[in-house]
């Protein structure tokens, strides 16, 4: 692998937003890095290791920093209904296995429970402030709730609520054009 | 009547102070003009000689940093002969009032030292 591919896998460390806006910069400037330096010494990765070690925590917590209250409050109740979700789906799919279930409903169970994960994954994104990522998980999440819901149409109308309602709600807010950060001091 | 919205006033350039080692010299090294991010890398190794070196993120980090409170804004891509085009960045006015401000801090700073002996005079 050259050394330009592990510093482009390297720089997932850095938030999504940062790696889009300054990601191709950086490879540029690492490429030069390479090309002064003997890139197969210890010494020189030791340096870029220790560059992104420095850099990319603070700024992954100021991207979360960034998140606004409401948004940050939105997540965490998604993530606290997730986690609540996942119990009643596990606990249904214990009773399911004790007695005799037609095909359909395991299915639409295991597509209940990947939308609920897919739920919490989008709402840790949300807080970690990569919302692309987190775009993508709740529109996943929401194909996987309907194609549960067409399988078994029996669904409790607050599963229903929340399974649609939740990530709908978040995909409008994540959606919604952001007010451009403010910043104390450099 | 359409009226544009008012226009904020910028922060006094004091309320920056005082500027992180690595943010002031990457302000130093655009007080010169235009630069792109490996030129400022290149510039602040050699005026340290060599005892700061900024590696991509922490060079990137700031600039963003800068690019956010307005100190530093971009001046364009171009590309140089038989490179690839890079992005440039520049001082605002607020970027040089907050250098000239975080150097007349640093001087009182070495003034009081000096007044102290604690530098300038030869160790016994």
């Amino acid at each position: 692998m050259s050394a330009e591919r592990i510093y482009r896998l390297l720089l997932h460390a850095y938030p999504a937003e940062f790696r889009a806006e300054f990601g191709r910069e950086m490879e540029l400037v690492f490429r030069d890095l390479c090309r002064e330096n003997d890139v197969r010494t210890f010494g020189f990765w030791a340096r870029v290791c220790w560059d992104i070690l420095r850099s990319a925590p603070a700024l992954r917590a100021a991207a979360t920093r960034t998140v606004e209250g409401p948004m940050k409050v939105a997540a965490i109740v998604t993530v606290l209904v997730g986690l609540f979700g996942i119990q009643g789906e596990v606990r249904e799919w214990v009773a399911a296995s004790r007695q005799p279930v037609g095909g359909t409903y395991v299915l639409s169970l295991a597509l209940g429970i990947a939308a609920t994960l897919l739920l919490l994954a989008a709402a840790t994104a949300i807080l970690l402030g990569t919302r692309k990522a987190a775009r993508l998980a709740l529109i996943v999440s929401l194909v996987c709730f309907v194609v549960a819901r067409v399988l078994f149409p029996w669904m409790g109308i607050f599963v229903q609520l929340v399974g649609l309602g939740l990530p709908v709600a978040l995909l409008i807010a994540l959606y919604w054009p952001r007010k451009a950060s403010t910043l104390g001091a450099a | 009547m359409s009226r544009s919205p008012p226009k904020q006033p910028p922060p006094p350039p004091e309320s920056f102070l005082p500027v992180p080692p690595a943010t002031f010299h990457i302000l130093l090294a655009l007080a010169d003009g235009e630069l792109h991010g490996y030129a400022i890398m290149q510039d602040v190794a050699q005026r340290s000689d060599g005892a700061v070196r900024l590696g991509p993120g922490t060079l990137y980090g700031a600039l963003k940093r800068l690019l956010e409170a307005r100190l530093v804004e971009e001046a364009g891509e171009r590309a140089d002969e038989g490179d690839e085009r890079r992005r440039y960045y520049r001082l605002t006015n607020l970027g040089v009032a907050v250098a000239r401000a975080e150097v007349h801090r640093l001087d009182a700073i070495v003034r009081a030292a000096r007044r102290k002996k604690l530098i300038g005079v030869k160790p016994a």
